[in-house]
């Protein structure tokens, strides 16, 4: 009895504090989403197999100053934690059913940075489109053994090429298909 | 060599379809790295130790399936496609495969 309470005493602190950092970063984390989402309004995102609005090859080559012009592969990884206070709602939810909301933004995180990453890579090489942006999710180590912990793991990879500025995709600019920012 | 997880490179036309090329490996981080991850349950997270190391195995699995498309005589791979699956705790698989191609300019 002695060791439970000298037990809480300890590490019930010590999660209150773990509890309340999590929280801030992650919604930090959610801002800093919603910040890069609105700095790069204008990179065109789309999960379709064609290059919609791709500037050709030959166009590229006889005028328009851009970086890179054969499209190329993007992929980035992201693996997000789980916390204490996230496990403990979990196992609530568990027994009564229904949506597991703490998860649910994890693995939103989780996604959402992926795509991020790829919107970044792809800049950082010199594009201002992707394209077949799949986003699957990754497996490490055994969730299904007694006492893993659960996290969020993904794999997104897509397509970088080069597409028309905003301005000339027409109609169907204003719909921007943008997987990534619908939640 | 040309990648892209479409079926088609805008500005290349496929030449030769060679077929499948594939990439596989299995990694493990080392037990710190674990411990690590169990402490970042504290306050959540990324887990940087494990980003590292799906980035570590997409890597070779990817330059597996490279090798592979120059053994044909390719000069591209398109269609790419990723899947993982867990062996064991903290080891991931990663299994990358795609269509070896030669392509040529001209759309």
């Amino acid at each position: 009895m002695q060791f439970l309470v000298a037990l809480l005493l300890f590490l019930g602190p010590l999660i209150v504090f773990g509890v309340l950092i999590g929280r801030t970063l992650e919604s930090r984390h959610f801002r800093r989403l919603e910040q890069h989402a609105q700095a790069n309004a204008d990179f065109f995102v789309t999960q379709l197999k064609s290059f919609p609005y791709a500037i050709s090859a030959d166009a590229a080559k006889s005028g328009a100053p851009i970086g890179a012009v054969t499209p190329t592969l993007v992929c980035t990884e992201v693996v997000i934690a789980s916390d204490y206070l996230k496990n403990f709602f979990a196992s609530w939810r568990n027994f009564f059913g229904g949506e597991v909301r703490s998860y649910s933004r994890m693995t939103d995180r989780a996604k959402r940075e992926a795509v991020a990453r790829l919107i970044d890579q792809a800049k950082a090489l010199g594009f201002n489109a992707i394209c077949n942006v799949r986003v699957e999710t990754a497996e490490i180590g055994d969730r299904r053994k007694k006492g893993a912990q659960a996290m969020a793991s993904c794999l997104a990879y897509a397509t970088a090429y080069h597409c028309v500025e905003a301005s000339g995709r027409g109609a169907m600019g204003g719909l921007t298909p943008d997987v990534a920012w619908n939640g | 060599m040309i990648v892209t997880n479409t079926e088609t490179v805008p500005g290349y036309r496929v030449q030769r379809v060679l077929g499948l090329v594939q990439g596989n490996t299995v990694r493990a981080k080392h037990l710190g790295r674990d411990i690590a991850a169990g402490f970042k349950n504290l306050v959540g997270g990324e887990l940087k130790g494990y980003t590292e190391l799906l980035t570590e195995s997409r890597r070779e699995a990817m330059q597996r399936m490279l090798a592979q498309a120059q053994q044909l005589g390719a000069n591209a791979v398109v269609n790419v496609r990723f899947s993982t699956s867990s062996i064991t705790a903290g080891a991931s698989e990663l299994y990358a495969y795609g269509t070896a191609v030669v392509v040529s300019e001209g759309a």
